[in-house]
């Protein structure tokens, strides 16, 4: 199987709707891969189950504010860029990219990498959806040393990691981010066939085309969508995808603490009779609550489309009066382990709740 | 008094205004060299009034868009970003349709240069890079220069330094910096600048053309245009900002149905042949769409009042059981095809007439008609108007409706989701009542940090430049006043990032001096 430029929008559409509110604009990042693509040919997708034990893999994608790309554009062949210079400071070549978010912005990043460096891009990611923390990563649960680690910015400068544990890595990757101005790109998490193969989530690049092509196919009314969406998610490493809710987005407040867009949004019925929905919102959508009940959390995923067209809506640009449907899927079952679950869990956010499986909440 | 003309696709109206009095109107179809419409609009406005009384005229116009649009009248531009080593591989246009890229000539340069969002340099400046491709365009003999840089909303100082080096070797360049164009985004913005450098040459052309259909009428009175925020500008700062004028259009609509009947908080329709245009007023403006804009396939990030079309118009097409109406149209050919006017399309028009709800054509020709059909029909027509209402209000409590536009006489019944219904008198000029009751703006947005500028002093920075650019407009400074602040916070960055965005309003300076005289 192969990624092509013309896979991209779908790719990318698939990739917001996975997203679950954060992950950035992909306008950018598409259009950037779309170049890459279109200079380099086609990237070779290779199935986690294929690749040979001793294959030699890091994963790649963009740190910061995604808003920051708006302004300041990546160049082309930055990506490309951050993957040699991760082979200059190990010494070695590598054989194949994985990304490690699927949600947003940073699915396309692995396959502008891969396409420069003619090597194939592995069909999964580390996190299923879109993630705030890189200890949240499954790479990082299931015991991958994040360095060596190399990150690459603007401007070419390229700063090296060697630091044993996810958490301090997380924190420095953030402040050298702030200081180049707010993006960077970086290869990290290295691992062999070996290594990787218990520690992804597979399938989610080829999913990710299923499920912007089925979004692009069947745009229109989130509940004439929901039966098309139970069925590719039914295939898949999710499973279970409900329609939580229908209303308007009643009110919005957010700030940024400590780097992240922190708050809340309540939704009421179209009728204005009804129950309330809430949810909690730390770049993500993370809870959701209806008239104080919760009906689905973190790592599950919550997504919130326009109500007409079944687009996703990013939670930068949720606003006040949105006419939205609230869907909600079964996170991949790699996060329902104890270990997962201490870096995933509600209480990973700071919320005092336990998680419950989706499917486990009454309708 | 002040006279309002909007220009638009097919009809040019013309107002004359007393105060808030409407003292004369008239909608004439637009002409092919849109002038001698605007001079017959103008004729027939000051027919009976002594030319010395007329204190402004103001002119809303699509012809910029439709430029555009059209793919008419643009000049080849050279675009010169300042931003390397970012963006390598992304030029200038490079997400362009090739139509439009074609008609400004894909003349792209990229230098070293810009900024970061804390204000660190991106790059230093290499002046012999820039003066190469000042040289290039030079040599390929391009007047028409547009410059972009990375951050430039927050440093202007590289754009300002490029465009004085073209300016020395080029001395008769036009040139659009993109900081004077727009807000946060580097390509939409650069896209802006662009447009309306490619503009400028035209922007001449026509405004010398409004100036001088003016003056032959024997008025000397000063000459404003609308621009897209529901201000005007004068004719010198329209030479140089016509892309401002995009969308100014449903603008006008808005603040005309506001001045008709002095609501500043209402949703308004505006039922044409084809669509009605839904959007909604918040303090007497429009409220703004937050979203990209395409201006001919182009993305931009002007300021756009937020409408959702809807395919229902006077001339849109009902299928036979009355079902299901529009989005296809007979459009201006209502007047033929129409049943009421001896065609055999069914339209929403002959509905209404065959309903008993208005009288226009031959209301014989609908005897043929089944009482079901009328019936479904203009229950169709309503069900579509509440439905788009009802997703534009901005929350749930009940909204004012005002209706405007030719086509307002299809709402025969009550709309569910209005309050009230407002149909107020010359609705069919609101454009034109719009474009003649503007005041002048001026707006400003950074990227501040509070914790290196206090929030205060922040606002007041950016309110200081907003209201700079409203002088420099041609507004009164005592008149000036804030409209609008919006913070918005930058997620993934420090605490305190934050974007500010300032508009003012005031009143127009040459005419608050006439009225202290």
């Amino acid at each position: 199987m192969q990624v092509r430029a013309e896979d991209l929008s779908d790719l990318s559409l698939g990739a917001v709707f996975l997203a679950t509110g954060g992950g950035g604009d992909p306008y950018v990042p598409e259009m950037i891969c779309r170049e890459a693509l279109k200079k380099h040919g086609p990237v070779d997708l290779v199935a986690p189950d294929d690749l040979p034990d001793d294959a030699y893999v890091v994963s790649i994608g963009g740190v910061g504010a995604p808003t920051v790309s708006l302004e300041m554009l990546p160049s082309v062949d930055e990506a490309t860029r951050t993957l040699e210079a991760f082979e200059a400071h190990v010494g070695r070549k590598i054989d194949a990219v994985v990304s490690f978010e699927i949600g947003g912005g940073n699915s396309l990043i692995p396959i502008m990498a891969a396409a420069g460096r003619g090597v194939p891009v592995v069909d999964g990611d580390g996190m299923g959806r879109a993630l705030p923390e890189a200890q949240m990563m499954t790479y990082a649960i299931a015991g991958v040393c994040p360095s060596p680690a190399v990150a690459y910015d603007y401007a070419g400068n390229v700063t090296t990691f060697t630091t044993p544990d996810t958490p301090t890595y997380e924190r420095h990757i953030r402040s050298l981010a702030m200081a180049s101005g707010g993006m960077i790109t970086t290869a990290e998490h290295p691992m062999t066939g070996a290594e990787l193969k218990p520690a992804i989530i597979p399938g989610t690049v080829g999913f990710s085309v299923t499920l912007g092509r089925a979004l692009r196919e069947n745009r229109g009314r989130a509940d004439q969508l929901l039966p098309v969406l139970k069925d590719v998610f039914a295939s898949s490493v999710y499973g279970e995808c409900r329609l939580l809710y229908c209303g308007k987005v009643s009110d919005k407040a957010t700030r940024i603490i400590g780097g992240y867009d922190i708050g809340e949004a309540t939704l009421t019925p179209f009728s204005d009779e009804g129950d309330a929905l809430t949810i909690n919102i730390k770049n993500e959508y993370l809870v959701a609550r209806l008239n104080g009940r919760v009906v689905a959390t973190v790592p599950d995923l919550i997504v919130i489309v326009d109500y007409e067209t079944g687009t996703p809506i990013n939670a930068e640009r949720l606003r006040y009066g949105q006419r939205v449907a609230v869907f909600a899927v079964g996170c991949p079952d790699f996060f329902r382990t104890e270990r997962a679950l201490e870096a995933v869990a509600p209480a990973a956010f700071g919320f005092d709740i336990p998680y419950v499986p989706l499917e486990q909440i009454e309708v | 008094m002040r006279i309002g003309i909007d220009v638009g696709g097919t009809h040019t109206d013309a107002v004359l205004l007393d105060g808030s009095d409407v003292v004369a109107s008239t909608k004439a179809l637009t002409s092919a060299d849109v002038l001698t419409g605007i001079t017959n609009a103008l004729d027939t406005v000051i027919a009976d009034v002594p030319q010395a009384d007329i204190e402004a005229v103001m002119i809303g116009t699509t012809q910029f868009t439709n430029a555009v649009v059209e793919r008419r009248e643009l000049s080849p531009v050279a675009a010169i970003r300042v931003g390397l080593p970012s963006g390598t591989g992304l030029p200038p246009m490079v997400d362009w349709p090739d139509d439009i890229a074609d008609a400004l000539g894909r003349h792209s340069y990229m230098v070293k240069g810009g900024s970061l969002y804390d204000g660190w340099p991106l790059a230093s400046m290499d002046d012999d890079q820039i003066d190469a491709a000042i040289a290039d365009i030079a040599s390929k003999g391009l007047k028409n220069v547009a410059v972009s840089a990375v951050f430039s909303p927050m440093n202007a100082a590289p754009e300002r330094a490029v465009a004085d080096r073209v300016r020395a070797a080029i001395p008769d360049a036009r040139i659009t910096c993109s900081h004077t164009m727009g807000r946060l985004g580097l390509m939409e913005r650069e896209n802006a600048a662009l447009l309306n450098a490619s503009l400028l040459a035209f922007a001449d052309r026509v405004v010398s053309a409004f100036m001088e259909a003016i003056r032959a009428r024997g008025l000397t009175c000063p000459m404003y245009v609308s621009q897209n925020d529901g201000t005007l500008m004068n004719a010198d700062f329209v030479r140089q900002f016509p892309a401002l004028t995009f969308s100014s259009g449903p603008t006008n609509s808005l603040r005309g149905a506001c001045k008709l009947t002095g609501l500043t908080d209402a949703i308004v329709v505006d039922i044409g042949g084809t669509t009605s245009d839904i959007g909604v007023l918040e303090g007497g403006f429009p409220r703004e769409s937050n979203v990209v804009i395409s201006v001919g396939g182009v993305r931009t990030n002007f300021r756009m009042p937020d409408i959702m079309a809807v395919g229902l118009g006077g001339g849109s097409i009902v299928a036979a059981d009355g079902k299901t109406i529009g989005p296809r149209s007979v459009g201006h050919r209502l007047v033929t095809e129409g049943m009421v006017f001896g065609g055999d399309t069914l339209t929403p028009t002959d509905l209404v007439v065959a309903g008993g709800h208005a009288e226009i054509g031959d209301k014989s020709r609908l005897s043929g008609l089944s009482a079901d059909v009328v019936a479904a029909g203009n229950a169709t027509i309503h069900q579509m108007l509440d439905d788009a209402i009802d997703m534009m209000k901005p929350n749930a409590d009940p909204v004012p409706v005002i209706l405007v536009g030719g086509g307002a006489v299809l709402v025969s019944g009550d709309l569910k989701a209005a309050s009230v219904l407002h149909r107020p008198e010359n609705a069919g000029v609101a454009n034109a009542i719009g474009a003649a009751i503007a005041q002048i703006g001026g707006e400003s947005e950074r990227l501040v940090s509070y914790s290196t500028l206090p929030r205060d002093a922040a606002i007041e920075k950016v309110k200081a430049e907003a209201i700079e650019r409203a002088i420099d407009a041609g507004a009164d400074p005592g008149t000036i006043r804030v409209a609008d602040i919006e913070e918005t916070a930058i997620p993934y960055m420090d605490e305190g990032n934050t974007r500010v965005r300032v508009k003012v309003i005031g009143d127009i300076a040459a005419l608050a001096k006439k009225e202290a005289n």
